[in-house]
């Protein structure tokens, strides 16, 4: 048996079905990944998340330690702000992805992925020659994400704090919820406007059902991993496993724009000379012309030749056709070219399109 | 509880075969149950029309927005007659399984094949046990 968050009966009372994703018990939808994902697009999704690491790094040494840590710029941050970034290795590979919360200038909230959590946290200390605190509070908090354009309205029916409506893109608020602290974030992983909860996992069932009741008159559904992942490729978001890990930059991923630190941080040398000078990798995005569906892991050929591998793929529910990522050698491809996608032993004609998919509608 | 005709036979992979009274032929294609779990299905590979495919062989693909599934051959035969609707309208496997959502017919090689079928009984008590 996997592991189970405070949600794990309310998924299945909901007809959840659940799967193992990194160890945890999810649903991977309730009704229909498509529904969900409409749902979201035109209305509002609910999704746990709660199995995602939450790591705080806190004291006089935490901004050093980031800024070894982090090849994005800290000044990016001011109290109530967040940003994307990841942990890169000294080849430049990445570790993990993630969000930097800055609570103050001494506290910061770090959001890992599940799978990677231990191997982050154990990254962290290798490196914490500066004296901060860093604490582990992954099996205490719990993670809801509320996505989609009616987002805003439920949130405020629940907690009625002037702050959340006026949150800008990337900024949180402390609040409390029933008594307890709250953080409230606008961001997400969807490529909608939204919002991302973080409570103590005694609070969640409270606030997962008061989502529900607020939402579903205003058209808002649960949404499963499978919704998750439509989305966040239609918005050509990395997912840690798929577009990232240790043998890739982030430049090779298309992620090029987290570095910008000018500090002394690990990996610097090799993702600063790729940055400038180009990466032997590149990531590109590609729509499939023919009918059938591209997955992760399948060859990509351009004339005849193996070029890269897809690194993601799904039917899209949104531009309904089969998209995908893909990994290929930098230079060979560019916009508008036609690829083949070997499926079952056929190569499925597609073609490199930009990246997203579908712009950011918040 | 999902259908399951009477009139049908059934593989313990959750495809359907419907044999005409001489039984030379068999229209086949996935169960109730099957498109229940698949959900959302958006592609279908049909077979070639003309191939011949032995019993339990892959005969056509699934594609659901989350996962891919084969679709097994009920018996051996060769293929007849293919739903090409489904190459425009694959949810039609979602929507009526058992009526405009048949994959495709077979002559059927050894007629003692279809004995090997389950009735609507024993593959009711089949899903039940949640195989």
């Amino acid at each position: 048996m996997g592991n189970r968050t405070p949600l794990y009966d309310a998924h299945t009372a909901l007809g959840g079905r659940m799967v193992d994703f990194a160890g945890w018990e999810l649903p991977v939808m309730y009704s229909s990944i498509v529904e969900e994902h409409h749902a979201v697009r035109n209305a509002a999704g609910v999704f746990d998340v709660s199995h995602m690491g939450e790591i705080e790094i806190a004291g006089k040494g935490a901004k050093a330690l980031l800024e070894k840590l982090l090849p994005t710029r800290l000044a990016k941050l001011a109290p109530g702000k967040s940003m994307y970034s990841c942990f890169c290795n000294e080849a430049g590979g990445v570790i993990d992805d993630l969000f930097v919360y800055m609570k103050s200038e001494h506290e910061y909230f770090l959001v890992v992925n599940a799978s990677t959590a231990e191997k982050d946290l154990a990254w962290i200390h290798t490196w914490n020659t500066f004296g901060a605190t860093v604490r582990d509070v992954s099996a205490t908090t719990a993670k809801i994400d509320l996505q989609g354009p009616r987002s805003k309205e439920i949130v405020l029916s629940i907690i009625n704090e002037k702050i959340i409506s006026e949150l800008p893109r990337f900024c949180f608020a402390e609040l409390k919820y029933e008594g307890d602290a709250m953080i409230v974030s606008q961001s997400g992983y969807t490529g909608e406007y939204g919002f991302e909860l973080y409570l103590p996992a005694s609070k969640t069932s409270s606030l997962w059902k008061k989502i529900l009741e607020a939402g579903k008159p205003l058209g808002l559904l649960p949404c499963g991993l499978g919704a998750r992942d439509t989305l966040r490729l239609e918005a050509a978001y990395s997912l840690y496993g798929h577009e990232l890990d240790e043998a890739t930059t982030p430049v090779e991923a298309g992620i090029g724009w987290v570095i910008s630190s000018e500090k002394e941080y690990i990996g610097k040398a090799v993702i600063e000379k790729q940055k400038r000078d180009g990466a032997p990798r590149e990531t590109i995005c590609f729509e499939c012309l023919d009918k059938g569906i591209a997955r992760e892991r399948c060859d990509v050929v351009r004339k005849g030749k193996k070029i890269g591998i897809t690194t993601s793929g799904t039917f899209s529910p949104t531009l309904k056709k089969s998209i995908g990522m893909a990994r290929v050698a930098s230079g060979v491809i560019s916009i508008g070219d036609e690829i083949g996608i070997e499926v079952r032993g056929k190569a499925l004609k597609s073609r490199v399109v930009p990246r997203p998919f579908l712009p950011y509608r918040g | 509880m999902s259908s399951i005709p009477e009139n049908l036979k059934y593989t313990r992979e959750h495809e359907w075969a419907l044999f005409d009274e001489e039984g030379l032929t068999c229209t086949c294609g996935i169960t109730d149950h099957a498109q229940e779990m698949l959900t959302d299905i958006v592609f279908v590979e049909l077979p070639e029309k003309g191939i011949e495919v032995k019993k339990g062989e892959r005969l056509a693909v699934v594609e659901s927005v989350k996962a891919v599934s084969d679709v097994y051959a009920p018996v051996s035969g060769e293929v007849i007659e293919v739903n090409s609707r489904l190459e425009d309208s694959p949810e039609l496997l979602n929507s009526d399984p058992y009526g405009d959502g048949w994959i495709c017919k077979l002559s059927v090689k050894n007629a003692s094949e279809a004995d090997e079928l389950m009735d609507a009984r024993a593959y009711e008590a089949h899903v039940a046990a949640g195989d």
